[in-house]
């Protein structure tokens, strides 16, 4: 089956996402920082990328996307992030500076989290 | 009183709006410019201006009541003299300055001479604090003034002889250089360098060098300029704080005529970065004198292309660079109170969220920078990260310009690298003697002897470069009067802790002079000056009992012990 990494610092919210991501049969490997995402995406080589935005530092999901996509362009990301309502700010995918295939808000419904998932494998 | 013809007012008002835009935010440049007109703002020209805007007349009024360069009912003289009041100016003189003023005037200070040609003020910081006591007569300084000079300043003005004396450059006294202003960079090379990147990898690059904000606060330059360049919008916009309104700091005049070229390489490079098409250089009232030379420079950068369309060959790559006076408000270095001085509003500071980021300047994504920050930045490009981050410490890399004053046997400007040690600067200075430090200026931390084998750096003791040595014979509570006196008046007052509790505190230091405040009363001072820090809602106000409570924490017995003066 195909392996989904998340990088998130909210445990509470990748605990959550994994129980979905397995019981739909995914393989799920997961990350609390940039830092340590950036060794388990190297470690594990994922599918998909279900990534953070705000961590240790705000733009660390927009900065991981970017370093990801330079090691292996062809692992789609899914960012999934709270940021829009957070701060207000109004962001979305960008080919140069947020190099992601999907960009979505949470809270997201899980039904609607397997489909963008697998529309991405069947990318 | 002018005779003011409606018809003509509407005219200019038409001409200054085509230049500075259609929108409110023209409206403190047409009231800068009728300011300098008449010598105050007529209730007529408020009328109209408000009309030709689409506002209410009140809103004219509450901007024009804002801000301390807007006079709005009695005329100013032909010469406004502002002696500068902060603490390095009072350290070297400035009272026996402003006594001469007085005697040769025949008013006091905020009066107007009755032949209506002088007009006498105090200002808060004229960012001279090297070359004090400073006096700024209209856009003219005058450093090391005395008071025996004094006349012959008033003399010339009698004769009309001041203006033809402008100063093309202020003096500044670079005491150490170091790696950025030893730069040897020409126009447009750091611009160059950036431009045959990715916007990312210039980002990626800024990061790297580890580079923060110059202003104080720290915030990492790169984490601006990433969100700022993530946000969706159709305009995005730079702003260069150049509101260098912090008493003791004047690294950024040297920097804005020596530097010039360097700085507008740096917001030009950030435009690339965010994706901005334009650009703001937010100059302090006090600094009006430099305008004409940063517009001429902006001229010469379009003319090479450094500005414009299609920048340096880069196709779809636009933008330009207009410069807007602050006029009196030292809350308008606070970003989001500078936003709104843009916007043509009172200069309030914003709740956060939304961040200017992403909300800034009239709701557009916007990065506001400190003038060094932008040097940093553009030499960073042109040199690389690791050239940068050789000097500092881990969490501050870098070297940092320091203004220093007070007294000390070297007063001025320091290229020092992070991570230097209270009493290695004070060596450097000339200032070992010192028994206090003021770092941060009047938003900073007083530091005592105890405490010089403390660091200069983000992690330690954060600077945005201001520098005011105190020497064993300073008197600490007339320090403290002058700070508290500063925030009194410098609080927007738009919330209470600041407006409220600033005053209380002053009233305090103030019957602490006399000799006449309790022991329980100090305590509860102190307390106040406590919730001050914890619920003002902005940078300043939760800055502005530090120096009360950091003086009077390393002075107390000093304060407490000293002879009442007699009433």
């Amino acid at each position: 089956m195909p392996k989904i990494l998340i990088v998130d610092d909210d445990q509470d919210f990748v605990s959550a996402v994994a129980i979905v991501l397995e019981s739909a049969g995914y393989q799920v490997a997961t990350a609390y920082s940039r830092d340590t995402g950036m060794q388990i995406f190297n470690q594990e080589n994922p599918d998909v990328v279900v990534l953070d935005v705000m961590m240790q530092e705000p733009d660390d999901g927009f900065v991981m996307a970017q370093d990801l996509k330079k090691i292996r362009p062809e692992v789609p990301i899914l960012m999934l992030t709270s940021v829009g309502q957070v701060t207000g700010m109004d962001f979305d995918k960008d080919e140069d500076l947020v190099p992601v295939e999907v960009f979505e808000q949470k809270p997201i419904m899980p039904g609607r989290l397997l489909e963008r998932i697998r529309e991405l494998l069947n990318k | 009183m002018p005779v003011i013809d409606r018809t003509q007012i509407n005219e200019e008002i038409k001409a200054l709006k085509a230049q500075y835009g259609q929108d409110r935010s023209a409206l403190l440049p047409i009231l800068q410019s009728f300011q300098e007109k008449y010598g105050y703002l007529p209730d007529i020209i408020m009328q109209e201006t408000a009309h030709a805007l689409g506002i209410h007349p009140v809103e004219v009024e509450g901007v024009a009541s804002f801000y301390s360069f807007f006079r709005r009912k009695e005329p100013q003289g032909k010469y406004v003299l502002r002696l500068c009041k902060t603490i390095s100016c009072d350290l070297a003189g400035k009272e026996k300055v402003a006594r001469q003023l007085e005697n040769e005037l025949g008013i006091k200070f905020g009066e107007t001479t009755k032949d209506k040609l002088f007009t006498l003020e105090y200002t808060n910081c004229l960012g001279m604090c090297d070359q004090g006591p400073a006096l700024m007569v209209n856009d003219r300084l005058f450093a090391h003034v005395t008071p025996d000079k004094v006349p012959q300043i008033i003399a010339d003005c009698r004769r009309g002889f001041i203006k033809s004396e402008f100063p093309k450059v202020v003096p500044s006294d670079v005491k150490k250089e170091g790696p950025i202003l030893s730069h040897n960079l020409k126009a447009g090379d750091g611009l160059k360098s950036a431009l045959n990147l990715s916007r990312s990898a210039v980002i990626n690059l800024v990061r790297e060098s580890g580079l923060k904000g110059r202003g104080g606060a720290g915030f990492p330059t790169a984490v601006k300029w990433q969100l700022a360049g993530a946000a969706q919008s159709d305009k995005k916009y730079v702003v260069c704080n150049a509101d260098e309104g912090e008493p003791g700091t004047f690294k950024d005049r040297y920097l804005l005529y020596h530097h010039t070229d360097v700085m507008f390489d740096g917001m030009t490079i950030a435009a690339y970065a965010i994706g901005a098409t334009q650009g703001f250089i937010y100059l302090r009232g006090e600094y009006l004198y430099m305008k004409k030379y940063l517009e001429e420079t902006i001229e010469k950068r379009r003319a090479a292309n450094l500005l414009g369309n299609n920048i340096l060959g880069k196709e779809g790559f636009n933008f330009d660079i207009q410069i807007r006076l602050g006029a009196g408000a030292y809350v308008c270095g606070e970003e989001t109170a500078l936003i709104e001085s843009l916007e043509g509003y009172r200069g309030e500071p914003r709740n956060r969220p939304p961040f200017p980021v992403d909300t800034g300047f009239q709701k557009h994504p916007t990065i506001v920078n400190n003038v060094e920050t932008f040097i940093d930045a553009a030499l960073i490009c042109a040199k690389g990260a690791k050239w940068f981050n050789e000097h500092g410490t881990e969490k501050s890399s870098g070297t940092k310009l320091f203004s220093v004053s007070g007294d000390c046997e070297r007063p001025g400007i320091y290229e020092l690298p992070f991570g230097i040690t209270i009493a290695q600067l004070l060596k450097e200075v000339g200032g070992e003697n010192a028994k206090a430090v003021q770092i941060g200026g009047a938003s900073g931390k007083c530091v005592a002897r105890q405490d010089f084998d403390r660091t200069i750096a983000f992690e330690d003791i954060s600077s945005g470069g201001s520098i005011i040595t105190f020497g064993p014979d300073t008197d600490m509570l007339k320090v403290a009067i002058n700070f508290m006196e500063f925030f009194v008046e410098e609080s927007c007052g738009q919330c209470t802790p600041c407006r409220d509790g600033n005053p209380k505190l002053l009233e305090g230091l103030k019957l602490l002079e006399r000799g006449r405040c309790s022991m329980t009363y100090l305590n509860e001072l102190m307390r106040l000056g406590e919730t001050i820090q914890l619920a003002s809602k902005c940078g300043l106000g939760q800055s502005s009992p530090n120096a009360f409570l950091s003086i009077l924490a390393n002075f107390k017995s000093e304060i407490l012990g000293r002879v009442p003066e007699k009433e």
